[in-house]
């Protein structure tokens, strides 16, 4: 693999490959801390309060697709890294 | 400790591996979401065509009222008659009655429901291999998994809708200058200038992220799967499968059973939301 580095270094798809690679992976650095952080205040909570459970669980999944999404502007990112560039 | 270094070291050892080891097929996914006119309908410079999004969206409207017609004719306490007011419960109280104020649920009620219904029948009919692909094998349609909703057209208008009846809304339940108005938060005058640009690029922000949430989820995960599949096709090796089949399958799975119905339900009570706080911004 390292020759075939070698072999694209004046090429254009090395770098598109690894700003897709970034864009998405660095993403989903951030979502993945706070989406562990929104279930385990969820637990949290429930275990404190376990008749809220019915109440908390909209709010758990708001938070968690309002979360999830940040991993996908960072998809987006890449994409447009990779499609214009 | 050493445990870690030599895990890390495994992979590490494939950078070494000579070049003919990693020998490509061809594997082009992003083939599945390109859009060819099907039934061309041209109006001047317009373009709308039957596409395979478009067939897809007019599928998931008759599923939809099937549905709908359906799940609501069920006489109580049969089976069919509880999962239809399982749905109207969740619409009602999860969605309508988190956002929307009570004066307006009347109103906008039939809306957000119809928008939870339709992106749940639109994404789940995602994941059925239906044929409606543009490979053909023998003159038979090849069976394909495509979403409408991985179309960032199909999910920009939905969320344009929204942005308009969140305005509309706004300025006939408060007037233009009291809806105007309540978009400027309680700060001191100096820094105006720099919250309300803010703000009413936050409300142009709404629109984006309201539309590429759903989209770029539908498409992640369409990719994610073919992806996984590809990997059979990309390595030239059957050996792959032992991995790439059960973690397509694991992916199937998380996408049917929890991102399918999140954001059908997220795309629904964001737009009440929004609508809510439109009618009733700021006590």
């Amino acid at each position: 693999m390292l020759s075939l580095i070698a072999a694209a270094a004046p090429n254009v798809d090395a770098g598109k490959a690894i700003a897709l690679a970034l864009g998405i992976g660095l993403g989903a650095l951030g979502a993945g801390v706070g989406i562990g952080n929104i279930f385990g205040s969820m637990i949290q909570a429930v275990a404190r309060q376990p008749e809220l459970r019915g109440e908390l669980q909209g709010i758990q999944w708001l938070g968690f697709a309002l979360t999830e999404a940040v991993v996908f502007y960072g998809l987006i990112g890449g994409l447009l890294a990779y499609v214009l560039i | 400790m050493r445990r870690y270094v030599a895990a890390l070291s495994l992979p590490a050892l494939a950078l070494f591996l000579p070049e003919t080891a990693w020998a490509k097929g061809q594997f082009h996914p992003e083939k599945e979401f390109a859009q060819h006119d099907w039934v061309p309908i041209h109006l001047g410079s317009l373009n709308l065509s039957i596409t395979k999004a478009v067939a897809y969206l007019l599928l998931g409207a008759v599923v939809t009222i099937l549905a709908g017609l359906f799940f609501m004719r069920g006489r109580t306490l049969t089976r069919r008659g509880t999962t239809g007011e399982l749905i109207y419960d969740i619409a009602q109280t999860q969605v309508a009655e988190q956002g929307l104020p009570s004066k307006a649920i009347g109103r906008w009620f039939p809306y957000v429901a119809t928008l939870m219904l339709f992106i749940f029948v639109v994404n789940l009919l995602g994941f059925i291999p239906l044929p409606l692909s543009d490979e053909k094998w023998h003159g038979i349609p090849t069976f394909g998994i495509y979403a409408a909703t991985s179309s960032l057209s199909v999910t920009l208008s939905l969320a344009l809708l929204t942005f308009i009846f969140t305005h509309v809304e706004g300025i006939r339940y408060n007037g233009p200058v009291r809806y105007f108005k309540s978009w400027i938060p309680e700060v001191p005058k100096a820094i105006l200038p720099l919250i309300v640009p803010l703000e009413v690029l936050g409300q142009f922000m709404r629109l984006i992220s309201l539309s590429v949430r759903l989209f770029a989820n539908m498409l992640a995960g369409h990719m994610l799967i073919l992806t996984f599949v590809g990997l059979i096709f990309v390595l030239e090796n059957v050996a792959v499968a032992v991995i790439a089949v059960p973690a397509a399958t694991a992916f199937y799975l998380f996408e049917v059973v929890i991102v399918v119905g999140i954001q059908a339900f997220i795309f629904a009570a964001l737009s009440a939301i929004y609508i809510g706080s439109a009618i009733e911004p700021e006590h």
